[in-house]
């Protein structure tokens, strides 16, 4: 994480010398529109985390994004269209936008559970597996939307899905929502010590000012609040819950977790299932952020979900890892996509710098792991 | 070849595995290594060949002094050493095998004919007509040591040091190795075994070794196993064991014509409050018994299991958890521990539940669990955020046992418990072994060390190919007599 912090830090230090122009990047417009774009990459870290503890890894993430957001745009907008695709034939009005994306998140889970299935008891390689849902889903998506462009809403209206994205808290709402859940945090996470007051302070600084620039633009994003919630959820899975336990056990030392008791199998196939909520959950909101469903939502997430893993400290071999990790690990690839976005950066020259920090990241972390 | 060995000691830390050795082979002479499990065999064997180069003493071959760096330098001085476990990789050729990492090359591409032409050469030397395109998975053991041998003919071993040759072998297979071993000529053997019929059927001379010492050193012809047997154990047992006075209860766990994998007809009962301690030679299936008692090895084809007065023949391991069976598997970092993890973790890995409400732990009952665990235990230091990795093997295996007792198991499978365990902690475990059993607890213990067997069982079952080869109560059982038991072959 140290590594990425340095990598992240030295690149954009070069590029601002070399480029010299105002960066526009601490602007309260950017940094609003930088937490939504961060919200749907941020989610799918989080859930890829779930996957990497044990040991696996899903790379069917991003075409599950495009296919889940894409089946919740067509149940809301045109259901009858989406049978035919599929060679049914189903006559219905357009369903209310939050029982498409639960019937689209429950398919998501079920397909996932498939997935699951041939890891955890046909013990077949999550890297196959879900190399076989990129190519599948990716298809499935193409066919659900027959290679067109599918608006989440009728222009001019707004509905749930396109809300995900569009919707800002207003900040009288947004400081109780926060005044309420910093006096929850502080009262779970109390203990006696100095250390504590110090953090709890900071915290409570950071956040106040995170509201004060959001209350510059136009309030609190909606997929900022859903990213928070989302990583609190983990946070407290990883953390505090026997499922996390077992997944760190797991990804630790499979053959002395089933040892121990653990129901190895079980709690794969759960993890899985979680990845396929989470990853409906993000493909509503990418959908909802670009508007509409095409062909290349989600292209590549997968790829970016793995790397802020890599970046936030967790371990492709399994074991290691941590949710706050990876939401650093997601902000700094955000952050990268954002800031070379100002700087006018071409999309191919994007694309190296992503691949050469995520190396470079991980070779700093190596070679500092290997000093301690 | 000449190799010697004189006054070779080598210490692990404070603990010496060898303590001035002597040891000497001779040009064409067949010597066997004869000893405990823990004796030093394995750590001569490893001096010998390279594997470790910091010892004290002097190892000289024909007369002069060496000291090898590695295995290639040890193969180069013509020290070849077949393991237990064959080092061939299964997917290639018999003749791949035989030449890998030297292959024989012609214009820059692997010469095929001429090494497979060498390889029959060499196995027709060992009388064996082998197909040598046939990959080594096909071949059976028997087949597969065979292919080692030629491979270190082929790399020019004079002193070829084979270690437990025939402990997955069959007695065709033995019969059929020990006819090539007696025929070949230009070659000394170092034979390392446990069975000591196969010792006095092919050595010349014999070298006992004990606690790291070498005891004696002999010509086969002057002794015989009985005698060998007393060199090999003669040592008084430490009083290290408590004393137990313990009024058995009910049966805990019994097993009746139990038929698994290579287990076959297996009978034992435990009862609350007793030690049935099982003996036997490595790989005559204790481990296995244990891992199928427990749900974690093999499919049953035949016998019931009775826990707790409740018929059992359905486990896994969390059931077996669940219902009060726990076991201490024999290999702690494999399969014990989550090494990377903390000293907390892993003592409550297998009774979170206990603690949880939906789900969710609570810290604070969970750590005051921990912390009497780590009383229980005498863990030291008693820090609970340690890395388990940077334990010692003593408090490892504090740790493993910890995590068995925080489930309150009512049967406890101990295998091996005091492996690779310092002598200080090792009085621990046994204590800790008493105060369970006085509590109620039954216990079945693996061990491979007959002092232990001795020392902590109420009744002794060696196992011997996968049966039960006899039954020692306290009284009944000596060194002496468990190891004939153990060294005596079902045919």
């Amino acid at each position: 994480m140290l590594g990425a912090l340095l990598a992240v830090g030295a690149f954009f230090a070069s590029y601002g010398a070399l480029s010299g122009r105002e960066l526009g990047f601490l602007t309260a417009r950017n940094l609003s529109l930088l937490s939504t774009e961060l919200a749907s990459s941020g989610v799918l870290a989080l859930g890829m985390l779930l996957v990497i503890l044990p040991g696996h890894v899903d790379l069917s993430a991003g075409s599950a994004v495009g296919l889940i957001g894409a089946l919740a745009a067509m149940l809301a907008i045109d259901p009858s269209a989406l049978a035919s695709h599929f060679g049914l034939t189903l006559i219905a009005g357009p369903w209310p936008a939050p029982l498409a994306m639960l019937v689209a998140a429950l398919v998501g889970m079920l397909l996932y559970a498939g997935m699951g299935w041939c890891v955890a008891y046909q013990r077949m390689p999550a890297f196959i597996v879900t190399l076989g849902g990129l190519l599948a889903f990716k298809g499935l998506h193409w066919q659900a939307i027959a290679n067109a462009t599918v608006p989440v809403v009728r222009g001019g209206h707004s509905n749930t899905l396109s809300a995900l994205t569009t919707f800002y808290v207003p900040m009288s709402y947004a400081w109780i929502a926060a005044g309420l859940g910093f006096a929850l945090f502080a009262y779970l996470s109390f203990e006696k010590s100095e250390l504590w007051l110090l953090k709890t302070v900071v915290a409570g600084q950071l956040l106040a000012l995170a509201l004060v620039v959001c209350g510059r633009y136009r309030g609190v994003p909606l997929a900022a609040v859903i990213l928070l919630a989302v990583s609190a959820v983990v946070f407290v899975l990883c953390e505090k819950t026997t499922l996390g336990r077992y997944l760190y056990a797991i990804g630790g030392n499979e053959q002395a977790a089933r040892l121990a008791g653990i129901e190895v199998q079980r709690i794969t196939v759960t993890a899985f299932v979680l990845m396929g909520a989470i990853a409906g959950l993000s493909g509503f909101l990418q959908t909802s952020y670009a508007g509409s469903t095409t062909t290349t939502i989600g292209q590549l997430m997968e790829l970016d979900a793995v790397a802020a893993c890599v970046i936030g400290g967790a371990s492709l071999k399994g074991g290691r890892g941590s949710a706050l990790g990876v939401l650093f690990g997601a902000l700094i690839m955000a952050v990268l996509l954002n800031g070379m976005t100002l700087m006018a950066v071409s999309p191919e020259h994007k694309l190296i710098a992503r691949g050469v920090i995520l190396a470079l990241a991980v070779w700093i972390d190596l070679r500092l792991g290997g000093a301690r | 070849m000449k190799l010697a060995a004189r006054n070779l000691s080598k210490r692990f830390g404070a603990q010496y595995a060898l303590r001035d050795v002597s040891f000497e082979v001779a040009p064409g002479q067949v010597h066997a290594l004869c000893g405990e499990n823990g004796a030093g065999k394995s750590t001569l064997i490893k001096v010998l060949s390279g594997i470790h180069s910091e010892y004290e003493g002097e190892l000289l071959v024909d007369d002069r002094p060496q000291r090898f760096t590695g295995i290639r330098d040890a193969e180069r001085a013509g020290i070849a050493v077949i393991h237990q476990e064959l080092a061939l990789v299964p997917e290639l050729s018999a003749a791949e095998n035989i030449f890998l990492g030297h292959e024989p090359t012609r214009f820059g591409m692997i010469d095929r004919a001429r090494m497979e032409r060498e390889s029959r050469q060499l196995l027709a030397q060992l009388g064996s007509s082998i197909d040598v395109r046939t990959p080594v998975r096909e071949l059976g053991v028997g087949q597969a040591q065979l292919i080692e041998i030629a491979r270190a003919l082929h790399k020019q071993a004079r002193v070829l040091i084979l270690d437990e040759p025939t402990a997955a072998l069959s007695e065709r297979e033995v019969t059929a190795l020990f006819a090539v071993l007696k025929a070949m000529t230009g070659v000394s053997l170092v034979y390392v075994s446990h069975r000591l019929r196969e010792v006095f059927a092919l050595a010349d001379q014999i070298t006992v070794l004990r606690d790291g010492r070498s005891i004696l050193s002999m010509p086969a012809r002057e002794t015989d196993e009985r005698a060998l047997v007393r060199h090999m154990v003669g040592r008084p047992i430490e009083n290290v064991f408590p004393s137990r006075e313990v009024e058995l209860g009910e049966i805990a766990l019994r097993v009746s014509e139990l038929n698994v994998g290579r287990l076959s007809d297996i009978e034992l009962e435990v009862r609350a409050g007793e030690v049935l301690g099982v003996g036997g030679l490595v790989g005559a299936g204790r481990s296995e018994l244990l891992l199928h008692l427990f749900g974690a090895w093999g499919t049953r084809r035949g016998g019931h299991v009775t826990l707790n007065g409740a018929p059992y023949d359905v486990a896994t391991p969390a059931r077996s958890i669940a219902r009060g069976l726990v076991l201490v598997n024999e290999d702690r970092k494999q399969q014990g521990l989550v090494l990377e993890q903390t000293v907390g973790f892993n003592f409550t890995l297998s009774s979170l539940r206990e603690f949880a409400r939906l789900g969710v732990i609570d810290a604070q009952r969970e750590q005051e669990r921990q912390q009497l665990l780590s009383e229980r235990v005498q863990l030291r230091p008693p820090d609970l955020d340690r890395a388990v990795s940077a334990l010692s093997g003593g408090n490892q295996q504090k740790v493993v046992l910890g995590r068995a007792l925080a489930s309150r198991p009512r049967v406890l499978l101990l295998d091996e418990p005091t492996r690779g365990v310092d002598v200080g902690a090792r009085a621990e475990i046994y204590a800790l072994i008493a105060e369970l059993c006085a509590q109620g607890m039954a216990v079945v213990l693996v061990t491979s060390e007959l002092p232990e067997l001795i020392g902590l069982a109420d009744r002794i079952v060696m196992m011997v190919d996968g049966q039960v080869g006899g039954t020692f109560t306290r009284a009944e059982a000596t060194e002496e007599a468990l190891l004939a038991a153990a060294l005596r072959r079902a045919s």
